[in-house]
């Protein structure tokens, strides 16, 4: 594993071991809990040493924000009625472009084999892998929303209600997109293919997210569609890992 | 039989929706049938294959 | 209770004769329940009184429609059972589904939009129905565009198995989600018919096409199902056999 120094092979010895002897003793070794921590804290090293790469989604957003007053007007009134559509749609893009980092390192220099091969519940370790993505992308993408709304003539006082809105809505982003990327591990220039499985099963999510954004602009009470985005999310929390670990290992054999 | 094919003023509507349902139907039907017959003829072509490699 | 007639139908052989056999007696009940349909709802259907004879593009949009939600939730069945117990017969049986689901799932939001404009005066509208619809279009060239994308045959089989699941898990969600959003907006009431209920004389000939479409699907179904099964069988003997023929 070229791509560890001695802090993460140590502890990754103890999450993977290759050969399958070892593997009994490899999992008294480490708790399910600590495997997670582990695979956390790995994701999270590797992914600070590449800080450009995080930056993309962001700038994706960015630009995503500036193409809507240019393409239909500058005036501010008309941008805030637009504002809860633009801001979400320019965090879905960016988390879709996003998507791509889930795995691919991964993928590549055989650590998603040997999670699976390790003994350590997929599942769990998927888990690991959505937080760690999340944290490195929903959740920049969730603090740049307030910036995007403003650009857009949103009203300071409802900004905390978008964080809150983005927040919780890209982590079922993250979570449904870990699904249509591991499905899609190994195929050649995905990302359309990508966009094309992940948009339709987001949908939930962009309704009600944009939906909560609304009401927040509008200074009314949001907590009914930011509810069902929370639903969304540990539904999503259960069920997503479960299958993108069974789809790892389809895509593995 | 005018009255028939004027569907009440909306003939321009019904037998457009009745052609291309009938398109899809027919389409569905030419598909699935060509379909069979390529895979009879990929399997023709693999026995072939394999009776000439000893 | 003997069940190895259900086992012999994880046999691909079995399968093969058996479709073959089986096609003609669902394809020629269909030709006959879609003719008596076309029939019953062109010509005897009385006129509804809101929409005159426009509403009589409900006899093809409203099985075009069913066929699109049927089809999507017989390959996810099938796929489950593939992914579960390993069958190539019910990967088969999937694979099989997904572009006749497709086709339809287009011919009902083609007839939807026709239904549309003289309805309510526009070809799309953003109403639960048509837009679910749309979704659904979008979820079938997912699935074949993930088999497509994966070059390995039963890998393809089993990652869009799994597609298939997860989606069928989606489409209550996203169907809720959408009328949610549409009751928000009080958009214009979707399409109506003659309320309460439909006369029978307008109900029978919808449910012979709805009968007349499922029979079709079926017979489409096994003639794909023996070109899909034959393809995953790569060197079994029993292929001569069925390749002379």
């Amino acid at each position: 594993m070229n791509r560890s120094d001695g802090n993460i092979a140590q502890p990754l010895a103890a999450l993977a071991p290759a050969d399958p002897e070892m593997r009994t003793a490899a999992c008294h070794r480490a708790s399910a809990l600590e495997a997670i921590r582990l695979a956390l804290l790995r994701d999270l090293q590797l992914a600070l040493r590449k800080r450009g790469q995080l930056v993309q989604p962001l700038a994706f957003f960015a630009m995503v924000t500036l193409l809507f007053p240019l393409a239909i007007s500058p005036e501010l009134a008309r941008l805030r009625e637009l504002a809860p559509g633009v801001v979400w749609v320019g965090a879905l893009l960016g988390s879709l472009l996003a998507l791509e980092f889930l795995f691919r390192d991964d993928a590549h220099d055989g650590t998603l084999e040997q999670y699976a091969l390790s003994g350590q519940s997929l599942t769990a370790l998927m888990t690991a892998k959505t937080i760690a993505h999340w944290l490195l992308t929903g959740l920049p993408l969730a603090l740049m929303a307030p910036l995007a709304a403003v650009s857009l003539g949103v009203r300071t006082g409802a900004l905390p209600g978008i964080l809150l809105a983005v927040a919780v809505g890209s982590v079922a982003l993250s979570l449904i997109g870990s699904i249509g990327a591991a499905l899609t591990l190994g195929i050649k220039r995905s990302g359309a293919l990508l966009s094309l499985l992940t948009l339709p099963l987001s949908l939930p999510v962009l309704i009600f997210g944009a939906r909560a954004t609304q009401l927040a602009i509008h200074g009314a009470s949001f907590v009914a569609p930011l509810e069902l985005l929370g639903a969304l999310a540990v539904l999503g929390g259960t069920l997503a890992p479960l299958a993108a670990a069974a789809a790892v290992r389809i895509s593995l054999e | 039989m005018r009255a028939f094919f004027d569907m009440g003023g909306y003939a321009a509507f019904v037998w457009p929706a009745y052609a291309v349902t009938l398109a899809v139907i027919l389409l569905n039907i030419f598909w699935a049938r060509r379909a069979l017959e390529r895979s009879r003829a990929e399997a023709r072509r693999r026995l072939q294959m394999q009776r000439e490699v000893p | 209770m003997n069940w190895t007639w259900f086992h012999r139908l994880a046999s691909p052989p079995h399968v093969y004769a058996l479709a073959a056999r089986l096609t003609r007696w669902f394809a020629w009940p269909a030709a006959l329940c879609i003719a008596a349909g076309l029939w019953g709802g062109l010509v005897l259907a009385p006129p509804d009184y809101l929409q005159g004879d426009g509403f009589r593009i409900l006899y093809v949009h409203a099985p075009s429609a069913w066929m699109s939600l049927m089809v999507y939730v017989t390959m996810a069945g099938a796929a489950a059972i593939g992914l579960i117990w390993r069958m190539k017969v019910a990967h088969a049986v999937a694979a099989s589904c997904a572009p006749i689901g497709a086709s339809f799932t287009v011919a009902a939001l083609v007839t939807g939009a026709l239904w549309g404009q003289p309805m309510w005066g526009t070809y799309w509208e953003w109403d639960p129905r048509l837009t679910s619809e749309l979704v659904l279009l979008f979820l079938y060239l997912g699935y074949m565009g993930l088999r497509a994308g994966i070059e390995d045959p039963q890998r393809a089989d089993r990652a869009s198995a799994m597609l298939a699941v997860v989606g069928v898990v989606n489409v209550p969600i996203i169907h809720y989600s959408v009328t949610w959003w549409n009751s928000l907006h009080q958009a214009p009431s979707v399409m109506r018919l003659a309320k309460p209920a439909m006369p029978l004389g307008m109900l029978v000939p919808l449910l012979l096409m709805l009968l007349g479409f499922t029979l079709f699907f079926i017979a489409l179904l096994l003639t794909r199902l023996r070109g899909e099964v034959l393809a995953r069988e790569r060197t079994a003997s029993w292929i001569r056999e069925v390749v002379r023929a």
